[in-house]
């Protein structure tokens, strides 16, 4: 039989409370556990710059007709084909601080590129030496350019004036010249600038005051001796210039003059200078023409030796010999000069009355009246048979001045041996020596040689007959027709005598013409007759004369008689 | 859109130079004669390395065609008939305009010798090469299609030293 055992129950402490769970925080991931691993999105600024809107299609001055000059004539016009193989860039001049101007000049196409294309049409392409002399002159309002006498300062101003109204950078210039030069001047702006309107202050008190101050005319040309006169005109603040151009500077180095007065209170944004001198070798007169340039730029009492720092970003100056490989071997230019009052007047008296006479003459009239009366009003064309009064001895002395500064030599021709006389006596002080039929043939060698060795020799008075082959005066730079001859191939002679085959410098040639005369006249037949046998030769031969044949001097005047031969 | 064959019309030229800095863009608007009009700049822009890694392949044609080049042409007051780039990589940026762009690689015309068609469009607008073609032959010879980009370098060097192109 099973015992059975006795059951005990016992409560287990652990039991007598309810099971409740215990909760605890578990930190797994800390807030937030998404991470930002940067910008997805980019930003970018716009700096900007908006520049003057360039003319579209300007127009040519429907009075010009562009003509082929005889100003420049390289020996060959300048063949581009395809892209042009230089660049030149403008670069904005030291002083220019604010960015938009510099990148205004930074960002202009290559010189090389505005000549090719079709908005800017020129002659002839300018030398490398000239683009960079205009790419000097576009950027500065301060610009001295003294390149010396020949290498084109005023094509080079011409060109980068265009370039300026062009691009809409300037609206407003003034150029100021001498008086005998205006003409000139005008001649050039037709070739280098025939879109772009000029006109020259002149006339009475009420004609100048209507072009200073109503004019909208974009180019005034005016004479030293008209400004000072406007003086109180110039000085209207109305009156206002982006570009003054002075040309012969030299004229205000003396700071107190009238002249230097007037010029350097003409109100203006830039201001340009040309002279032919060697200005930096004239402390005294680069200062003064500094007051026009920069008054701010040479403190006073600044030492001599501090100029150059100063002034070397404004100035350019190019010699011959810095060129050479650019030049032809020779250049010729036509100087273009307006009859002095005194000379005008005995020119036209002379001409009414000389064309009076040969027209009372009838049939008997032949071709040596007519001569005889060209040859009297060129001499006039020289100098004034009552006064002296002469343009071309007043330019020829501004221009030996700057050769003679140069340390180069020059000759001068003349058909008549007394016009040689009386510049012998005015060019004196530049050392003038004569060599014509006056001279004692035993003389001559002894003379040539002082011109050739005297360093204060600058001058050479020459006649057209004198001289022989075999004068070798390859040492001269210069040669000025002061009259010219009937026959190129005479002209052409005389200026060999300067420029022969083997001449290592170039030879810069002037001749001199009086606006409005029968020089004038004659010039341009002979132009038409070198550019006839220019075109001959090319196809069949020389032709027979380049001289002036018998209807050519007839056509000079207003004459209806003719020799009996010539009517029949 | 205008005759080219009879107006006056405007050229853009676009270019993108990277450098350390980032990448920075040029924008020049000139006229027929290649007389400058306007010229736009961007600021640098330097994507960081996220940027890179999620843009992939696509962050430079963005950067230089969307980012920079679509915003200096959308600032620029001046308008473009056409706009000629420097950088192949901007030609796609012709998607987003209504001027027709073309892509000349200075290197092929370096090595033009006769006159032919150098400026390369977008395959999507097979109409831009006509119009193209007729820029080529009224510019003519002696306009250098690849100088003005020069020009626009050299702007950004002076930009540079006057501190205009720092990091946005």
């Amino acid at each position: 039989m099973a015992e059975e055992l006795p059951l005990e129950v016992k409560t287990l402490p652990a039991f007598e409370r309810s099971l409740e769970p215990g909760i605890r925080e578990a930190r797994l991931l800390a807030p937030p556990w998404v991470r930002s691993l940067g910008k997805l999105t980019m930003e970018v600024r716009i700096e900007g710059w908006r520049f003057p809107v360039p003319v579209e299609n300007p127009t040519i001055s429907p009075s010009v007709k562009p003509t082929r000059p005889r100003l420049y004539e390289p020996e060959k016009k300048s063949r581009r084909a395809g892209l042009p193989k230089s660049r030149t860039r403008l670069k904005p001049p030291g002083d220019a601080v604010v960015l938009k101007e510099r990148l205004l000049y930074l960002l202009q196409p290559p010189l090389e590129t505005l000549f090719s294309g079709k908005q800017v049409t020129l002659p002839f392409q300018p030398y490398p030496y000239q683009m960079e002399g205009i790419a000097f002159l576009m950027p500065r309002s301060a610009a001295l350019l003294a390149d010396e006498m020949g290498l084109g300062k005023t094509m080079q101003t011409i060109l980068a004036l265009r370039l300026l109204f062009n691009g809409g950078l300037i609206q407003r210039a003034l150029l100021v010249c001498p008086k005998p030069l205006v003409f000139n001047w005008a001649r050039e702006l037709r070739t280098w600038a025939a879109d772009l309107p000029f006109e020259v202050i002149g006339g009475d008190a009420d004609a100048r005051q209507a072009t200073w101050r109503i004019s909208n005319c974009p180019l005034k040309v005016v004479n030293y001796e008209i400004l000072t006169r406007d003086a109180a005109l110039v000085a209207d603040e109305r009156v206002h210039f982006d570009v003054v151009v002075l040309d012969e500077a030299q004229r205000i180095k003396n700071r107190e003059s009238k002249t230097a007065e007037v010029v350097c209170s003409i109100q203006r944004s830039r201001s340009w200078a040309l002279t032919g001198t060697p200005i930096e070798n004239r402390p005294e007169d680069l200062i003064n023409i500094f007051s026009f340039v920069d008054r701010e730029r040479i403190p006073a009492n600044t030492p001599t030796r501090q100029l150059p720092k100063l002034t070397g970003d404004c100035i350019l100056r190019r010699t011959k010999d810095d060129v050479l490989s650019d030049l032809p071997a020779k250049t010729i230019r036509d100087a273009f000069l307006e009859l002095t009052p005194a000379q005008r007047d005995s020119y036209v008296l002379a001409e009414k009355e000389g064309v009076v006479r040969l027209n009372s003459l009838g049939a008997t009239i032949t071709v040596q009246h007519v001569f005889e009366l060209i040859m009297r009003l060129k001499q006039i064309c020289n100098f004034d048979p009552l006064t002296g009064q002469s343009a071309k001895l007043e330019q020829l002395q501004a221009d030996l001045a700057e050769v003679a500064d140069s340390g180069r030599k020059a000759i001068v021709f003349s058909q008549w041996v007394q016009p040689l006389e009386i510049l012998a006596d005015n060019l004196a002080s530049l050392g003038a020596l004569q060599f014509h039929g006056k001279i004692p043939a035993k003389q001559r060698p002894a003379l040539l040689e002082r011109f050739k060795n005297d360093p204060h020799k600058h001058v050479l008075l020459m006649s057209y007959g004198t001289g022989s082959v075999g004068l070798n005066l390859q040492f001269t730079n210069y040669v000025f027709l002061f009259d010219r001859w009937w026959n190129p191939a005479v002209e052409d002679q005389a200026i060999n005598r300067a420029h022969r085959i083997g001449q290592k410098e170039p030879v810069f040639v002037t001749r001199f013409v009086t606006q409005g005369t029968i020089e004038n006249r004659i010039a341009d037949i002979l132009e038409n007759k070198r550019q006839l046998f220019a075109e001959l030769l090319e196809q069949n031969g020389p032709p027979p004369s380049l001289g002036l044949t018998e209807e050519d001097i007839f056509s000079l005047f207003d004459i209806q008689a003719r020799p009996k031969r010539m009517a029949a | 859109m205008a005759n080219l064959a009879t107006a006056p019309w405007n050229l853009g030229f676009l270019t993108i130079v990277q450098e350390p800095a980032g990448y920075l863009g040029g924008y020049l608007v000139t006229n027929q004669w290649g007389r400058p009009l306007e010229f736009r700049l961007s600021t640098a822009v330097l994507p960081n390395r996220v940027q890179q890694i999620l843009y992939g392949d696509t962050l430079q044609p963005y950067i230089c065609g969307e980012l920079i080049g679509k915003t200096l042409i959308d600032k620029t007051v001046t308008q473009a008939h056409v706009i000629v780039t420097d950088r192949e990589i901007v030609l796609p940026l012709r998607q987003l305009l209504a001027t027709p762009v073309g892509w000349i690689d200075e290197r092929e015309w370096a090595g033009v010798s006769e006159r032919e068609n150098v400026l390369q469009t977008h395959p999507l607008f097979p109409q831009d090469q006509r119009m193209l073609a007729d820029l080529e032959e009224r510019l003519g010879d002696a306009f250098d299609l690849t100088e003005p980009f020069a020009r626009i370098r050299e702007a950004i060097s002076e930009a540079r030293k006057m501190g205009v192109t720092s990091r946005g």
